[in-house]
This record gives structure tokens, C-alpha cells and sequence, in this order.
């Protein structure tokens, strides 16, 4: 069930997106809208960044986290925050390849840089083999930290295409799951990874 | 399992798992809405103290802040937050730091941060205690009108109590009597998604997005503390990224945002630092329990004696008990706990609330007790577990020993069991093993069912699932019961406007209460289809059931046994976990790849309780030291072991085609196996949680 559909859900809100960024193609058309203008002014600066292969440009505030441009401005909500100071991981994503927590990177300093995050994992309805592991192993309990860990595991495989378990751990152990379902993350992980099918 | 089931036992991904790993499931924080306002809360930094006076004029001068509540313009009472006395959503005094003091709600996130810190606060700093006990002495400061005992169901000062025989003869009866103290501390629920609330009024109706356990008690809550009728309130809760208890019901935050939606007619999201969730909303009660046990040398129990005292933080959410004794077959028991005001963050609900704490307690006591009898600790479990609840009523089914003995077996246990501390290395092994139980409750809830021509069943229920797999074991449950293929199964979930009572993913009682209510209305459903035949055209077919099940004169528990290798390294003072076994009765499991998932996490999580996690204060100031996910170390990838799950399905007359609780059973018992197992190992009894390492080096060094 969907009460409220992704497409009606963009529509109601209009985006708070600055200047004139080109949205990846939920929305179709590129969107133009309004700033709410806060009143504490803070310092902006005109960015650059290509997300899941699309790019943005971007009047930022010099304050916010990539988390935040992510979530607020770009409509890309599959990055989580979990703690917003680095300890949890939910806000995993890759800034050129490598894993970063976006809750403590500033978006200016993402300025010409490429972002993947869980939104450019899939193509289409082509999952990734992570996800399709994640599915049939049961990785996510509650889900709010599933997408730093494929963030933090796709990072992983893109250089160690076959991990062992403790380099597994090793490498997710900056992402934290409270339900607690480590085990699970780990064998969805072994399981893509013994899939083979390495992935962009 | 029968092979008569066709959905039912078989291991099924989620049903929404696409949604859970693409990024697309929605949760509250990820909504938002036109003219949307942010709001902030400040918070107390004082234990306790009186509040003189609050400037806000600096805060309202700012341009885009819209309005500013305090306890001068907002009286509104969360009932929810105090079974006991009036919680109001600004209390003065306050009581622990992290008590709110004022809600803002501003056009920026950022700039709601600024006006938090343009209000101007003038305490009178008061008297603070932190540690139960001490509460309750003569001359100690009054947390609460009437005194720091907080009353008992009856509404009297007295603790909580249970007897049954006379332990004083049953000690002067006793070959040998044991006596020790147990301590555990406030470790706090630390779900991920840090607490949110969005709020919007349409006229006078008002609708919520919340992060809940329950929309139904959300919204029965809500319409309660805010004067409305129930249908005047809308709850929506479409992911949850999870509780583990923190959010049965409204909270103080939903009402906050709903009062400043209502004042400024604009929608209203407030959001919680993962500071403030880890000392604004509740964590485990702390405890201290005073074990005395009368045993004769065979081992036979003749008294168990608990005098417990629980800190509930300065207001009453929870019961504050203290579980476990009743996992004892004894013919004189005497139970007495009393659940104190504290300046603490506030002690209430956590995964099997009273249980892992008492059972910590009551395993290590009977562990240690075994070990002294020169017995092996299992076969003392086997000889002295419950049969009866309570010695006296009959469990509609239960797999206690079958737990204990499978888990032996699988384990290995009498191959690794050696005298505690027989290790004579830095690096000394151990083996220990823990019961646990937790309810199976019954009792009302509803759903309802629809069948269109195209074969399609659309089932009602108001679960949220906060990460259990609750649709999955509903959708499960009703192909079960009708025959229709999951595929052609679809749950409406997470809205009270379109979902009837559920009630509430707490107390692991979904699949027991909503699934047998899904289960009862595919019935209703199969009848009319008889009478009626399968609907064509634009036809469908309405079927529904709220079902109010009793038990009569019997108990409904789910059981657990835990057994656990470590290695305890006696120079630095860490535990490695070698093996973990965990071995369940669940009664029927419905769906066993996430049951087997609900029992890894449940011990994972169990393991950094005893090992790990801690909320410190420090003495002096009454000041939370360390809340977060790094300060107050939970378990991480590096910590957690492999944890083999195994179920013992009994059969169970009740609940949807028997089955039992799941969710909270898997923590009952873990934090214990660990702790004899460091016992084992070390051959010292470390009887205050965590079992850091400077305790353990305190020990062994």
C-alpha cells in the first residue's frame, strides 16, 4: 500500500531545490522553486555535483551536510540520519567511490565531486545483487540503517570482489543496526559477493 | 511442521523488503510538506530545578520564528508520560536533564537551533538523586509530590509485592542460604531513526505522521490529552526504524507538534538530536536486587527472597518490576520491588521490560548457587525450572526443558563444561548457559478482509511494523487461512483513517492478537464464500473480526535457553564470544527466516547489555555523560558473534494456529548466559552490569 504515492507526495511538497537543478527523472521535468530564505543569514556557494550519475547545480548553504542537501533539497531520502556526528553510519554514502558518512562532510566540500547513493544502486528494476541478497537473507529488520550498509558493502565489493567474513565485518563496522541483525548483513553480503556479479 | 501449511512455516522474505532496500520506504523523517515549520525542544541541563522565570523575547525577535511554547502558554497534560501524577508537556519543576523547558517551531532547522539558544532560562538549581536506594532515605528530596516512592497499582505507597509460602521457614529449612546484591543500569533503546513527529491540521481534524509502534494507541492517546474525539485524529505511520518500546503510545513530542501546528496553522516537523532521544524520551530501568535463596544440598529450592528497587527516572511509565523469579519452581517465594522517583532519565519499556535485568539476577544467583552444590548448572535448571506459573497455574503449552535440553545437545555442554576458573591461561575459556521467558499474551484486536473478483485479498491491520516482519507474518497468516497465494495477497497497513485496531507492536503480541484477528476474519470470509460464492464484476466480498480471546485459568509464555563460549582475556580484560546457541519455543513459527532474525538480534543486543552499554552520570552534577551510539557503546559489526538460532515448536492451543511470542523472548535470557560464562571462565562472579573490562580486570588481575 502507498497512502500516499512518491510522485503526489514531490508534487504537494514543492522542492526546496535552489537555482536550477536538474532532478533524476522521478519528477520528469526539471523543477524550479522557491527558497525558504532563513532568517539567519548564512553564507552560500554555488556547487557542482553529480549524484547517482545526474547533475546538480546547486546554491548551497556554506552549513549544510551532504545528508542534508541529499535529503531536503534533492529528495533523495533513502540516505538515513541516524546521529548527525559520525558514530552510526546510516548516512553512508559513496563520494567517488569511496564510503564517507554524509552527515559530517559539508556539501561545499562535495563541490565537482560524483555521490552514489542508495537511490543509484538499482537500474531500473534491476537490483543490485546486494539488494537481491539483502531481500532473501532478511538484512533489514527495521531498514533505517539497510541503506548505509549497502552503501559501506557495495564500497567493499567494488575492490574486494570476494571478502571474507571478517573483512566484511571490518569493512561495516562504521555501520551500525540496532535490531541488531549483524548476522544477517554479513551473510546477505558473502552471498552477493559468491553471486559474482560484480556491479558498476 | 505438518506439511498440511502451505504459507504458514515457510521461510519468506518480507513482503516490503524491495521498498527496505531501495531507499524508497518512507518514515517520518523523510516527509515533508508545503509552509512546513521545524521544530525544536529545549531541554533542561539541570537534574532538578525549579524554573523562575523564561525570557523568550530574543528567541521571537528572530524573523522566521513562529512561535515559542513553555509552561506559561501550554498546559496540556501527556498522560502517557505518567501513570501516576500529571506530566505535563512542560513541567516545572523539572526533574532530569533533558526535561523540556520550550518548544520552537521556526521556518529553518537551522535557525530553530539558534532561538533554542536565544531563550533565556533562570533556575533555581534543587537537590538531585540518582540512585534509587538513596531515594527513598530519610531526608532525601522530594522527586514527586508525596514522596519518591512511586505507588503501587492500587494506588498506594507501598512496593510492589508477591509471596506465596513463608520464606522464613523456608530458609530455617534450608540446608544452605545465599545472599548477594545485582545491579544493572539504565542502557538506553537507541533505535536508529532518531524520534520524530510531523504534524498538520486540516479544520479541526489533525493528522500525524509519526514514528509509532502502535497507531492505534497513538491516535486514542492524541485525541485523549488534546480534548478531540478519536476520529478528529489521523495517525500515519508508514516505517518505522525502530522502538524496542520507546513508542507504544503518543508521546510528549507529537502533542508539541501538534499544539504548534495548531498555533501557527502551519504543518509542524519536530526533530530529536540523537542526544535528546537517548535522554528525552527512556531507556531500561536501572536496578538493584537483593537475593536471598534457601537451597538443600541436592538442590532443591526452599526460598527465594527478592528485595528490588528500580529507577524510574522522575516519572512513572512502566511498571519498574523486576522478572525472573517465576522461572523457579519454589514452594516459598517473597518478591518485594519498589519502583522509585529519580532525577535519571526516565526508566520505562525496553525489550521484555522487566527481564533481562531480573534474569541477569536470578540466572547468575542460581548459577552460582549450582556451582556451589557442586552441581552442573544445567541439570540444576532441569530440576528446579517452572512447570506452573507461579507454582500454580498451568501454561496452556511450554518448551522450557526441551529449550534447556536441545540446546545442551547441540551446544555440547558436558564436553565443555569445566570447574569455573579451571583455565589456567591469560586466556581463559568458559561456558555459560541462562532460561528466559517472556508472555505470549491474547486478547483483542481487529482486521479486515477484502476479496475482489480477481482472486485479490486485501487485508486491514493496523501494525506499523517496526521491523519485526509483522506485515509479512500477517499477509502469511491470511494466505494460510483462505488458500489465496501470497502473491495475490496485500496488506494495508500504518493509517488509522484506513486501518482498524491493532493493538500495537509492544509487548510481542501482533502476530498472537492482529494475526489471530486476520486469521478469525479469513473464517468470516469463507463462510460467506459458501453461502455466497466468489464475487464477480465490481463485487467484492467484506469479511472481519475482532476477536477477544481469554485464557481461563492458564498462562501463555514463550521460553528460551541460551548458551554461550567465551574466551575472557585476563591481561586486557575483553570477551571473545566463541559460540552462541540459541534455542527457542515459540510455539509455531510462522515465518522462520524473520523469527530466526528477531532471536539473533534480540541476543546480539543482549550481549552489549551485558558487556557494553551504559547511560553514565556523573555524580556530581547529575549530568548524562555519555548519550550516544559511541559514548554508550552498542554493539557493532566487530562485536557481534554468530548466533545459531533453533526453535522447539510446541503446540499451543491459542494464538493464530499456535504460535507464540517472538520479539522479546530472544534478549531474556542472553545477558545472563554471558555473565556465567565470564563466571565460568574467570571463576569470579562480576555482579554489576556492564561486565566491562576494567571489571573483569578487577578481577583477574
Amino acid at each position: 500500500m502507498k497512502p500516499i504515492s512518491r510522485r503526489l507526495f514531490i508534487e504537494e511538497t514543492g522542492l526546496g531545490i535552489l537555482s536550477t537543478t536538474v532532478l533524476p527523472s522521478v519528477t520528469g521535468s526539471p523543477v524550479e522553486a522557491q527558497v525558504n530564505s532563513p532568517a539567519v543569514s548564512a553564507p552560500r556557494t554555488k556547487i557542482t555535483i553529480k549524484v547517482n550519475d545526474v547533475s546538480h547545480h546547486l546554491e548551497v548553504e556554506d552549513r549544510w551536510t551532504l545528508a542534508e542537501t541529499l535529503r531536503d533539497h534533492l529528495e533523495l531520502t533513502g540516505t538515513k540520519i541516524g546521529c548527525d556526528r559520525g558514530e552510526c553510519g546510516a548516512c553512508t554514502v559513496l563520494l567517488n567511490e569511496k564510503p564517507i558518512y554524509s552527515c559530517s562532510y559539508l556539501s561545499v566540500w562535495a563541490d565537482g565531486q560524483s555521490i552514489q547513493t542508495v537511490e543509484g544502486l538499482a537500474h531500473g528494476d534491476h537490483l543490485d545483487p546486494l539488494q537481491q541478497a539483502f531481500i532473501e537473507h532478511d538484512g533489514p529488520q527495521c531498514g533505517y540503517c539497510t541503506s548505509g550498509q549497502l552503501m559501506s558493502a557495495r564500497a567493499l565489493l567494488n575492490h574486494n570482489p570476494s571478502p571474507t567474513a571478517k573483512e566484511v565485518r571490518r569493512a561495516l563496522s562504521g555501520n551500525i543496526c540496532r535490531c541488531s541483525n549483524y548476522n544477517r548483513y554479513v551473510e546477505s553480503i558473502l552471498a552477493a559477493a559468491k553471486r559474482g556479479q560484480k556491479h558498476a | 511442521m505438518p506439511d498440511a501449511f502451505h504459507a504458514v512455516g515457510k521461510a519468506t522474505p518480507r513482503i516490503d523488503a524491495v521498498e527496505r532496500v531501495t531507499g524508497r520506504a518512507r518514515y517520518a523523517g523523510d516527509l515533508r510538506f508545503p509552509n512546513m515549520l521545524y521544530a525544536r525542544v529545549l531541554r533542561s541541563p539541570h537534574p532538578h530545578a525549579r524554573i523562575r522565570r523564561i525570557d523568550m523575547s530574543k528567541a521571537l525577535a528572530l524573523p522566521g520564528v513562529k512561535a515559542v511554547l513553555t509552561r506559561e502558554n501550554c498546559q496540556v497534560v501527556w498522560s502517557g508520560g505518567d501513570t501516576r501524577n500529571k506530566r505535563y508537556l512542560f513541567n516545572n519543576p523539572v526533574r532530569f536533564v533533558g526535561d523540556p523547558v520550550a518548544a520552537v517551531a521556526t521556518t529553518d532547522r537551522h535557525l530553530a537551533e539558534e532561538a533554542l539558544k536565544r531563550i533565556v532560562v533562570d533556575y533555581e538549581v534543587l537537590d538531585f538523586i540518582l540512585d534509587p536506594e538513596e531515594a527513598l532515605k530519610p531526608g532525601a528530596v522530594e522527586i514527586q509530590p508525596g514522596g519518591n516512592l512511586s505507588p503501587n497499582s492500587k494506588g498506594q505507597r507501598e512496593a510492589e509485592s508477591y509471596r506465596r509460602g513463608d520464606v522464613e521457614k523456608g530458609f530455617a529449612d534450608s540446608d544452605h542460604v545465599f545472599e548477594d546484591l545485582y545491579v544493572s543500569k539504565h542502557v538506553n533503546n537507541a533505535q536508529m531513526e532518531p524520534r520524530v513527529s510531523i504534524a498538520h491540521w486540516e479544520g479541526d481534524k489533525l493528522t500525524v505522521w509519526a514514528s509509532t509502534q502502535g497507531i492505534s494507541n497513538c491516535q486514542a492517546d492524541m485525541a485523549k490529552d488534546l480534548n478531540l474525539l478519536p476520529e478528529q485524529v489521523r495517525v500515519i505511520c508508514e516505517y518505522m526504524g525502530g522502538g524496542f518500546g520507546n513508542k507504544n503510545q503518543n508521546h510528549d513530542f507529537d502533542l508539541m507538534a501538534a499544539v504548534l501546528s495548531k498555533e501557527t496553522g502551519r504543518p509542524v516537523k519536530l526533530e530529536f538530536t540523537r542526544k535528546e532521544d537517548y535522554i528525552g524520551v527512556h531507556g531500561r530501568w536501572p536496578t538493584r536486587q537483593y537475593y536471598k535463596v534457601g537451597v538443600n544440598n541436592d538442590g532443591t529450592l526452599q526460598a527465594i527472597q527478592l528485595r528490588g528497587y528500580s529507577g524510574m527516572g522522575p516519572y512513572r511509565k512502566s511498571s519498574g518490576d523486576i522478572a525472573g523469579t517465576e522461572l523457579y519452581h519454589c514452594p516459598n517465594v517473597e518478591k518485594t520491588v519498589h519502583p522509585v522517583y529519580t532525577n535519571m532519565s526516565v526508566g520505562a519499556n525496553f525489550r521484555g521490560p522487566a527481564y533481562p535485568q531480573g534474569i541477569f539476577g536470578i540466572e547468575s544467583m542460581m548459577d552460582h548457587i549450582a556451582y556451589q552444590l557442586k552441581m552442573d548448572p544445567v541439570e540444576f535448571r532441569l530440576k528446579n525450572c517452572t512447570q506452573k506459573y507461579h507454582d500454580e497455574v498451568p501454561y496452556t503449552s511450554i518448551g522450557l526443558q526441551d529449550c534447556i535440553r536441545r540446546g545442551a545437545e547441540i551446544f555440547e555442554w558436558k564436553k565443555h563444561l569445566h570447574p569455573p576458573g579451571a583455565d589456567p591461561g591469560l586466556i581463559k575459556g568458559g561456558v555459560g548457559m541462562a532460561m528466559g521467558a517472556f508472555g505470549a499474551g491474547i486478547g483483542k484486536s481487529s482486521a479486515t478482509l477484502r476479496l475482489d473478483a480477481s482472486g485479490h485479498l486485501w487485508v486491514y491491520v493496523g501494525v506499523t511494523d517496526i521491523g519485526t516482519g509483522a506485515k509479512t507474518t500477517m499477509a502469511l497468516l491470511a494466505a494460510e487461512a483462505t488458500g489465496i497465494n501470497l502473491e495475490k495477497v496485500h496488506v494495508v497497513w500504518g493509517d488509522t483513517d484506513r486501518c482498524p485496531y491493532s493493538v500495537g507492536e509492544s509487548g510481542s503480541r501482533t502476530t498472537n492478537m492482529t494475526g489471530y484477528a486476520v486469521v478469525e476474519a479469513a473464517r468470516d470470509l469463507q463462510r460467506q464464500l459458501k453461502e455466497k460464492g466468489a464475487p464477480q464484476g465490481n463485487d467484492v466480498l467484506i469479511a472481519q473480526s475482532t476477536p477477544n480471546p481469554r485464557l481461563e485459568g492458564a498462562a501463555r509464555y514463550s521460553f528460551a535457553a541460551h548458551f554461550v563460549e567465551v574466551q575472557v582475556n585476563a591481561e586486557f580484560g575483553n570477551v571473545r564470544i566463541l559460540k552462541y546457541v540459541a534455542v527457542h519455543d515459540s510455539g509455531r513459527v510462522v515465518n522462520p527466516l524473520t523469527a530466526a532474525s528477531q532471536v539473533k538480534g534480540g541476543a546480539t543486543m543482549g550481549i552489549g547489555m551485558a558487556l557494553h552499554e551504559e547511560l553514565l552520570y556523573d555524580r556530581a552534577t547529575g549530568v548524562p555523560i555519555n548519550p550516544g551510539y559511541y559514548g554508550a557503546r552498542v554493539m557493532t559489526h566487530m562485536d557481534a558473534p554468530e548466533i545459531e538460532v533453533h526453535f522447539v515448536e510446541t503446540e499451543d492451543a491459542y494464538g493464530p494456529y499456535g504460535a507464540k511470542s517472538v520479539g522479546e523472548p530472544p534478549i531474556t535470557p542472553s545477558v545472563a548466559a554471558i555473565a556465567n560464562a565470564v563466571f565460568n571462565a574467570t571463576g569470579r562472579r562480576i555482579k554489576e552490569l556492564p561486565i566491562t573490562r576494567e571489571k573483569i580486570l578487577g578481577v583477574t588481575a
